[in-house]
């Protein structure tokens, strides 16, 4: 409290002595001065106001305004500019004299830590968007939060797939989860709320699911594709920002309510299970891991009755309450979202064998084991609470509040026909049939405390620090699944399908569940000399933040009970009858892995950056930034086991360089460098391990954080308000990066898939463009990414030489999740007097691998995939408007391929839904359109 | 000038940490290594923990308290007449040499202490002690190069492996519930004359390697799945005058699934093997046979004789076995009902019949296809082998899964049997000889084919138990 005691007596000084001033002049008329704070540029048409009148004026071309014929008396003069924070300063007027205010260098509300924001009303649109971007001292997009509102998304994941270079990574009921950012795959990018790094609730990554934010508590959404040296170092791909609705400048309310339909639901029901018996933890859990768990008492079967909803309806609820109290110096903001959403998807699934097959003459050729029918029947429900409190001492010292709390809840029915094709089956029409179940209830939450102050020490020396609490968690309470099977036979003579009794097989029922927790402190100084009349900004600080995090994983499989020595026949579920095998229901057999590990991370950070104006066009922000990590895992494992516990650390040195050039006012030239890394995931750095039939999976602790060279080139033009155009190009090195393949550990018989730094370096290039054009009533938004990426690892390929034999064979791919051609276009039509937004956006992305196999030649490729959604909003009445979003509306299914020569479309072998000669396809799910229509408030 | 100078010391420092950065940026990674445990001599005065090496001496009973290992360079070795009562549900962990070298006359046990079988026709198998895992088993590491066993009997194992005392073993997870497992393709794995009883997953279970299986018997292998003898890719070697009852699945299966780079493709020569009852508590349906060849294995199966198995000799046709190399023929099979019979040449399979099978595939329609219904009813009971002491057709009101163990039963044939005299001896059909002869540290003799059918022949050769 004396800190600010301090600077508040000072602040009285510097007030007096403006008072003083302001006696001596003799008009009764009240100038100023406003300017852009980092360039100095003036303000041009920027809002002045004067307390207690009616008084308005606007910034002019020099960047004076001017008050004349004011009354004697103390007023405040406020100060609002698009895209910059509100300021509000006390001025005294005296009879017969003239005041000058204090001149003003405005500070844009860019998501710097070094900043907070007093005012949010004006900053919600697209110009401001387009101001920030323009203004911006690195290459990002921003989507503004009127954009949001409008686009036909109700989640960030899905909003993300709009912006130039992004595309979506889906869930299995097509909802978008993880963003890849310019061909880089989530896990070289990070997520940012309000400038801090949150922690992920995932349960092996360290990225945040952005379908966890609902996208209504967004003021805008912010993409940084280069790094200066005050941000994080590990995003290769790039940062994103979710900046969060703050406090406004005046009240605020707005509430909107919606309702909604999945058409996939009128062709079948919503499949539904009750969560009331499930066990939070684990029989282990709860009774130790010496405990023998009892197959029937400690496995209710309440999570596999499945029910049929139909018609379910999908709603979503947003309500947003601020103002200002304390004559503006406390700003409140409180906000909540609630959406449950129900969504699914039917989904062919060709499952190949996972060791190719050979004859003479024929090598490395795909064998399917299996054909999935499946069916996703997901309810959604999310959470969303925050609210941000801020505090102005005075003009010097502010401090604010953050609280942010995010829950989803994902209740997932899959049920599944599996044809099996693998042992014993002649052709289409005879064969085993498998029939699985499985529910799975997966509850994600994030909290996130930020507590943060801004302190301007003198007049060019300014302080800002955040302390910053986070946990993140994520837990599957008992994900059940039971299957049976039986065969089918057809007679070759008589046609005749004749079928075998249903035979009860294995029940799988798992507890995972991981926390992670975040303690971060951060601290900035920016001191701003003036050097032969510029002024550099000199800022340095750093971070600490300490990490804990705990993985609790343990399966369970049960075995049906054999009736009269011989196979249980399934009459139904209710009766079937489980035991364990010797010693599996125990913890000490289950739940003693490498799953269940701790893991710390020490990450200490500091940098050093300067920006100045080289010249009155080009602006230079450069420095170094110095990470420490320091990590250390300790799992359960006994001491007789190598690698139960770990210690890893690097010092990463990364240097940042942007050039910004303004050709005019209106276009910038930009050229940045940066360095930038990954750390690899938890779940890859513990050896963790998951038995395959055919490939074991392990972590490696030994596994090196990538690291990478990024060059940006970037040209803008902002011709108009809101209009833009960019073309960027970028090329990245990546050493070290992180891929999945087999390698031989141990002995000449131990195979596994391990992640690996591969021996070359990964590269990626690419070329984007931006086009944003408004003309009358319409407008246009294009993006278009190119992207080229390149990475080498070994695969096994096998073949027939007297026999099958394989080795080992070197492919070049481009990365997972890079598409070499990415576009998003929408329309737009505003009819202001009628009050009608209306857009319809189609989003594509090329093909790409979704899924790297162990196998040359046999990655999982998505077809390209084009989607068509729309949404509209209209005026009602006053405050109140309509709006509707349908998406999907050409119902395209997703596609994904084996690029082989397709011999699965006919023969023996054959495969349905094929229709490539020149790929086999091994997936296929329709997502059908879903329509949300509600009303919004607004005030 | 201060701006330039600015300027320079910026893209200075870049250019400096650009260039000589890299170092300071490697990951330098301090993992834990568990400590290498010094072998013990061997004693039989307490329970055997941690690691051993050395002799274990005849007429002596050895007891195991926990988990024992034998490093990597150390070796194990069992004189005849050597007892070993595991307890506690331990695993022997072989990342070195094991030899269990017991005769005709003084075998070797490798049992659990006090356990009583239960061998009524028709015991549940919830209860009985064959299936309840008594304690883990013999678990060969990729550092194993020879495994032997001779004259052993091997009973009770297959609890889940677990991870609390055992060192890891590769190609293992917690659940493993193997009774023996090799796992080594440069590597020999022998095993003659031996007994293994009981067991949850495979008995035992060859990842790959160079083997060697001759004259042993196996009863009540695997709870509810598992094969007798699984072996997987990279697997090369002989299997003959083994005799199987009562197995959950297969008796005998090849695969060339998990072959590891730069491992031989498996082969496996399977001649004069019996199989009675088998493939009747595997929970898959269709699943479970005698004799199985499928994903790219090749090799030879003749002389088999199969009695009342649930299903035929399997060639799997998905992922499809190598056809080019697998050849086979002078197989017998017989069964009680025509749910057996209609399953001498499997549905779904590719088994091709042979003009040498017995009885003669004529009782298939003149256009069957591999793999299709057919309707065997004319194959009924046709053939009886005539053992010396087992009532075919299965009388006394048991089901044919019921007996899976030899008791009193004796499956040598008796003169006059339809067995005699039918199997091939021809040149095209001889052991691989993958692992040298050695009275203790080999194979003892490679057995030629016989002329009769199955394990036992006439004459006494092939099957001594």
């Amino acid at each position: 409290m004396n800190f600010f005691t301090k600077f508040s007596t000072k602040h009285i000084v510097v007030l007096s002595l403006i008072l003083f001033l302001n006696l001596a002049a003799t008009a009764q008329t009240i100038k100023g001065k406003v300017t852009d704070s980092s360039t100095g540029e003036p303000l041009i048409g920027a809002t002045i106001t004067l307390s207690g009148t009616t008084e308005k004026t606007l910034v002019r071309l020099d960047g004076s305004y001017v008050f004349k014929n004011v009354k004697p008396g103390t007023y405040q003069i406020g100060i609002d500019f698009l895209g910059y924070e509100s300021v509000s300063n006390p001025i005294t007027i005296s009879a017969g004299q003239n005041a000058t205010a204090p001149d003003v260098e405005l500070k844009r509300t860019t998501k710097e830590l070094a900043t907070i924001t007093v005012s949010t009303g004006l900053r919600a649109d697209d110009k401001s968007a387009r101001r920030l971007e323009k203004n911006a001292e690195f290459v990002q997009n921003i989507l503004s939060q009127k954009t949001i509102e409008l686009l036909p998304d109700v989640t960030v994941a899905n909003a993300m797939q709009r912006m130039s270079g992004i595309t979506i990574q889906r869930t299995s009921s097509g909802e978008g989860r993880y963003a890849v950012i310019r061909g880089m795959d989530q896990r070289y990018n990070n997520t940012l709320v309000n400038g801090i790094k949150i922690p992920s609730p995932d349960n092996k990554y360290r990225y945040v699911p952005l379908d966890i934010f609902p996208s209504d508590l967004l003021e805008r959404l912010e993409v940084i594709k280069s790094l200066t040296p005050s941000m994080e170092g590990d995003a290769i791909g790039g940062t994103m920002n979710l900046v969060m609705k703050s406090a406004p400048d005046k009240f605020l309310l707005n509430a909107n309510v919606a309702g909604g339909y999945s058409t996939l639901f009128s062709d079948r029901p919503f499949s539904h299970f009750s969560t009331s018996s499930i066990n939070k933890q684990s029989p282990a859990e709860i009774n130790g891991n010496s405990y023998s768990a009892d197959p029937n008492g400690d496995f209710p079967k309440g999570n596999l009755l499945f029910s049929p909803k139909k018609n379910p309806i999908n709603s979503t609820l947003g309500l947003t309450i601020g103002d200002r109290f304390l004559n503006n110096r406390l700003g409140v903001l409180v906000g909540a979202s609630y959406q449950n959403i129900y969504r699914g998807s039917n989904s062919d699934f060709f499952l190949p064998n996972a060791q190719p097959t050979t004859s003479p003459g024929n090598d490395n050729i795909p064998v399917f084991s299996d054909i999935y029918i499946r069916q996703y029947s997901t309810q959604t429900s999310r959470l969303g609470l925050h609210n941000k409190i801020d505090y102005v001492f005075n003009k010097n010292n502010k401090i604010s509040l953050y609280n942010l709390y995010l829950k989803m809840n994902e209740y997932q029915t899959r049920y599944s026909v599996d044809s099996v094709l693998a042992i014993q089956r002649t052709g289409p029409g005879s064969g085993n049939v498998q029939i699985t179940n499985r529910s799975r209830w997966q509850q994600q939450s994030i909290y996130n405390a930020t507590l943060q102050g801004d302190h301007q020490l003198t007049s060019n020396f300014k302080l800002n620090w955040n302390a910053v609490y986070s946990i993140a968690k994520f837990a599957i309470p008992d994900m059940a699944q039971y299957a049976v099977d039986h065969a089918v036979y057809t007679d070759p003579g008589t046609g005749q399908i004749s079928e075998t009794q249903y035979i009860t097989q294995k029940m799988d029922r798992s507890w995972t569940n991981n926390k992670d927790q975040d303690l971060s402190g951060y601290l900035n100084f920016k001191y701003s000399p003036v050097l032969l009349k510029k002024t550099i900004d000199i800022s340095f600080g750093g971070l600490v933040r300490h990490k804990t995090r705990d993985n609790y994983d343990n399966r369970y499989v049960l075995n049906p009970v054999l009736v009269g020595g011989a196979p249980q026949p399934f009459t139904d579920f209710q009766s079937a009858q489980y035991f364990f095998k010797p010693d599996q229901g125990k913890g000490n057999v289950t739940a003693v892995t490498f799953n269940n590990y701790n893991f710390k991370e020490d990450i200490s950070a500091g940098y050093v950056e300067a920006k100045l104006m080289a010249t009155s066009k080009l602006q230079i922000l450069g420095g170094v930034r110095i990470e420490n990590t320091q990590q250390k895992y300790v799992t359960i494992m006994p001491s007789t086991v190598d690698a139960k516990e770990g210690t890893i650390h690097y010092t990463d040195v990364l240097p940042s360089i942007n050039f910004k050039y303004a050709l005019n006012s209106k276009q910038n030239l930009r050229l940045s460098y940066f360095k930038s890394i990954s750390r690899p995931s938890f779940f890859e750095i513990v050896p963790q391990e998951e038995i395959d039939e055919n490939f074991n999976i392990k972590g490696n602790p030994y596994i090196k954080h990538s690291r990478a060279d990024n060059i940006d080139l970037r040209y803008e033009f902002f011709p108009g308000a809101a209009d833009q155009i960019l073309v960027g190009a970028f090329y990245k090195n990546i050493q070290n990066p992180v891929e999945w393949y087999v390698v031989s550990a141990g002995g000449p018989s131990a195979q596994q898939i391990s992640p690996q730094n591969p021996p070359s370096n990964a590269t990626n290039y690419g070329l984007e463009l931006v086009l944003t054009k408004y003309f009358g009533p319409f407008g246009v938004s294009a993006n278009y990414t190119y992207t080229n990426s390149k990475v080498t690892t070994d695969k096994l390929y096998y073949y027939y030489n007297n026999g099958q034999k394989n080795k080992v064979q070197q492919q070049t791919r481009p990365l997972q999740g890079q598409a070499k051609n990415i576009g998003n276009v929408s329309l737009l039509y505003k009819n202001q007097k009628i009050g009608l937004d209306a857009q319809i956006a189609f989003v594509y992305t090329g093909e790409r691998i979704s899924l790297v196999s162990p196998i040359y030649n046999s990655d999982y490729v998505q077809a390209p995939y084009s989607q068509l959604d729309f949404s509209l909003e209209k005026k009602i009445v006053k405050h109140f408007s309509f709006y509707a979003k349908v998406n999907n509306l050409t119902n395209a299914p997703a596609k994904w391929y084996i690029n082989q020569t397709n011999t699965f479309q006919s023969g023996k072998d054959i495969l349905p839904q094929q229709d490539k000669d020149n790929k086999i396809l091994v997936q296929r799910d329709i997502y059908k359109i879903t329509f949300l229509g509600g009303f919004r408030y607004k005030f | 000038m201060k701006n330039i100078f600015l300027n320079t010391t910026l893209i200075a420092t870049a250019l400096f940490c650009f260039s000589s950065c890299k170092k300071q940026a490697e990951d330098i990674a301090n993992i834990y290594k568990a400590p290498i445990l010094i072998a013990a001599p061997i004693s039989d005065a307490a329970p055997l923990c941690g690691a051993i090496k050395g002799t274990m001496l005849s007429g002596k009973t050895y007891t195991i308290g926990c988990d024992v290992i034998v490093n990597a360079g150390d070796t194990l070795l069992l004189q005849p007449n050597v007892h070993i009562n595991v307890a506690s549900n331990s695993a022997i962990i072989i990342k070195g040499t094991f030899i269990s070298n017991g005769t005709q006359a003084s075998p070797n046990w490798i049992t659990v202490d006090g356990v009583v079988k239960n061998d009524t026709p028709g015991a549940d198998p919830a209860t009985d002690p064959a299936f309840a895992g008594k304690w883990k088993g013999l678990y060969a590491d990729t550092s194993c190069y020879l495994m032997v066993l001779k004259w052993t009997h091997v009973e009770f194992g297959g609890s889940a492996l677990g991870s609390t005392t055992a060192p890891k073993i590769a190609n293992t997870s917690n659940t493993t519930a193997f009774t023996i497992l090799f796992q080594n393709y440069k590597g020999s794995f022998v095993m003659e004359d031996s007994w293994i009883y009981g067991g949850v997953d495979d008995p035992i279970r060859i990842s790959n390697g160079q083997i060697a299986m001759f004259r042993n018997t196996e009863e009540k292998g695997g709870l509810n799945g598992g094969d007798g003898f699984n072996v997987k890719g990279g697997t090369v070697g002989d299997m003959a005058y083994n005799f199987f009852i009562g197995n959950a699945t297969s008796g005998q299966k090849v695969s060339n699934k998990g072959q590891p780079i730069g491992a031989p493709t498996s082969y496996v020569v399977m001649y004069n093997n019996t199989f009675v009852n088998c493939g009747y508590r595997q929970i898959q349906t269709g699943r479970g046979a005698n004799i199985n060849f499928e994903e790219g294995a090749g090799g030879k199966f003749f002389n088999n004789l199969a009695v009342n198995c649930k299903f035929g000799y399997r060639v799997v046709n998905t992922p499809v076995a190598d056809t080019a190399h697998l050849s086979y023929g002078y197989n017998y099979q017989y069964g009680d009902s025509l749910s057996v019979a209609n399953q001498f040449y499997p549905v779904g399979y590719i088994t091709r019949p042979q003009t040498t099978d017995i009885p003669a595939p004529a009782y298939l329609p003149s256009n069957y296809t591999l793999g299709s219904v057919y309707d065997g009813t004319s194959a009924v009971q046709v053939g009886n082998p005539k053992f010396i002491n087992y009532p075919l057709p299965v009388t006394g009101g048991v089901k044919l899964r019921d007996i899976s163990t030899v008791g009193s039963f004796n499956f040598r044939l008796q003169a006059g049997s339809p067995c005699i005299g039918k199997g091939y001896t021809g040149i095209n059909l001889q052991p691989l000889k993958k692992v040298a002869e050695d009275p203790v540290y080999g194979v003892t003799f490679y057995p030629q084919p016989g002329a009769d059918m199955g394990a036992y022949q006439f004459n006494g050769y092939g099957n001594n138990h």
